[in-house]
């Protein structure tokens, strides 16, 4: 039996012949679907970016080194080297953060090179209070990238912005924290439009912190503790998911050129993602909501954890 | 957010819209036992893709972006636990058409149909994409979100064990006996 004849067999058994249309986008019941799903705003999933190089590792010892203190004030330019912010002739702006500390020195700088921003420092294991403004749910497209490694560095992070993409009123607001000894970091980005509230420190952990409301599921007295699903496939998790009656969500992972450890938030979603995508971690929150960090590549190492979860979870 | 971004939004949706329409309502009615059910793939298709205009393709591959939506969200339907989240009517009346309109009673009582049913969700839905919607590879690929050569490896063992099944099931199908016995008309 020849190949083709597979092919033909299946196509014997199409509702609608094959290469045909089902139904007509000028008819009524089109019209109508078309309006109705228009009637609501554009890109109402959560598209807020957040960064933060193992952001599951809080308070762990093992997590980036960075060399604090040393490198500020160094290149003899006036401006410290904490950080730098340069601007291209086409309007984009690249961001690269080593140091976390001078936020202050950070927001002028950003708000000279047209950046709209709020930059706030924290301490370790802290987060500005929220809600501080309104968040702007339907991104720019392009308006900025997802952090990165900084060429040839090992610690910190860059990213640009394209500042033609900003529309009136819209800021960028950003959360930056370390710990005292110099190991980790974090960084919280979000895009706000209106008056933005300033930063009142309050625990990560407290409710109705943004980023707050999920925390890792695996960790030893949670409710998915001994079920290890990083590095394995959505196919392979979800079974075992679904039979304990959980429900599942998906974060699709935004992973940065060279897998430097730490990710974007590209969105949450319901929808599942293929079975063949891979699963890093799991988070649970209150309601017993499942949400896997996906990403449908696959890595060397867990960009959750920026190498093998033993690396930083021992228990 | 300006009107115009928003504008330019909505133009380009409905450009998409306007396209796919038809594909994706074949593309439903072909893969789901009623009519609700495939009125309910359609909208939530559209829908996801509005919530994502910012991540549609231009041209033709928003059509294939469109499947790859489509196949998740049929997947999720048959999981079952996934309750009907929107109600359409008037799509479920003219996706009814689609249904009154074929032989479709008899071809699934069919000896290939019931044999096509026994594969996989994977086999079928490649045996699907290359048989009912006419996709190459390369297209599969990209609306599956796979590697090319995934697709080839995949589809190649798909017609594989179809073709054994077929086989096995004594459904000899030659592609001279490609008019199939049910009324259909071509």
């Amino acid at each position: 039996m020849k190949n083709i004849d597979e092919i033909e067999a299946v196509k014997s058994l199409a509702r609608v012949a094959p290469g045909g249309q089902g139904g007509d986008p000028a008819d009524a019941e089109a019209r109508a679907l078309l309006a109705a799903i228009t009637s609501e705003e554009p890109g109402t999933v959560t598209r807020i970016r957040r960064y933060a190089p193992r952001r599951l590792a809080l308070g762990l010892t093992a997590a980036v080194a960075l060399t604090t203190g040393a490198m500020v004030g160094l290149n003899g330019f006036g401006a410290s080297s904490s950080w730098a912010v340069t601007k291209a002739a086409d309007g984009t702006v690249t961001i690269q953060v080593r140091d976390f500390r001078d936020a202050a020195g950070l927001e002028k700088r950003l708000k000279d090179l047209d950046v709209p921003a709020v930059v706030d420092y924290v301490p370790w294991g802290q987060q500005c209070r929220q809600p501080r403004g309104k968040h702007v749910t339907s991104i720019p497209h392009g308006l900025y990238s997802v952090p990165e490694n900084i060429p040839g560095e090992k610690h910190g992070w860059q990213m640009r912005i394209d500042t033609k993409r900003f529309r009136a009123g819209q800021t960028f607001v950003w959360t930056i924290s370390a710990p005292e000894s110099g190991q980790g970091s974090s960084s919280t980005t979000y895009l706000m439009e209106g008056p933005v509230a300033p930063c009142v420190p309050a625990p990560a952990s407290a409710p109705g912190e943004a980023g707050a409301e999920f925390r890792n599921a695996t960790l030893k007295g949670r409710s998915l503790e001994g079920f290890r699903v990083d590095e394995k496939t959505v196919g392979e998790v979800l079974p075992e998911l679904r039979e304990r009656g959980r429900k599942v969500i998906f974060l699709i992972m935004a992973v940065p050129p060279g897998n430097p450890g730490g990710f974007g938030e590209e969105r949450t979603q319901e929808e599942p993602v293929g079975d063949d995508w891979i699963v890093w971690e799991a988070e649970e929150n209150a309601k017993g909501v499942i949400r896997l960090l996906v990403t449908e590549e696959r890595y060397d190492d867990n960009p959750v954890y920026g190498g093998p979860r033993e690396a930083v979870v021992t228990e | 957010m300006g009107p115009p971004a928003d504008n330019e939004r909505l133009v380009r949706f409905e450009a998409v819209y306007n396209r796919a329409y038809g594909q994706i309502t074949a593309y439903a009615a072909r893969r789901c036992d009623s009519p609700q059910d495939a009125a309910d793939v359609v909208a939530e298709t559209f829908t996801t893709a509005w919530r994502r205009v910012d991540e549609l393709p231009e041209g033709e591959e928003a059509t294939l972006w469109l499947y790859g939506v489509a196949r998740k969200i049929l997947a999720n339907h048959y999981r079952g636990d996934n309750r009907r989240r929107t109600r359409r009517t008037e799509l479920d009346a003219k996706m009814a058409d689609l249904y009154g309109d074929s032989p479709d009673s008899k071809v699934e009582l069919g000896a290939i149909g019931q044999v096509f049913r026994t594969l996989s969700d994977e086999d079928r839905e490649l045996l699907s994409l290359v048989a009912w919607e006419g996709l190459d590879r390369e297209e599969i690929a990209t609306a599956l979100g796979v590697s090319r050569n995934a697709v080839r490896i995949r589809l190649h063992r798909a017609r594989r064990r179809f073709s054994r099944a077929l086989a096995e099931a004594e459904v000899h199908f030659t592609s001279e006996s490609r008019l199939i016995p049910t009324e259909r008309p071509l």
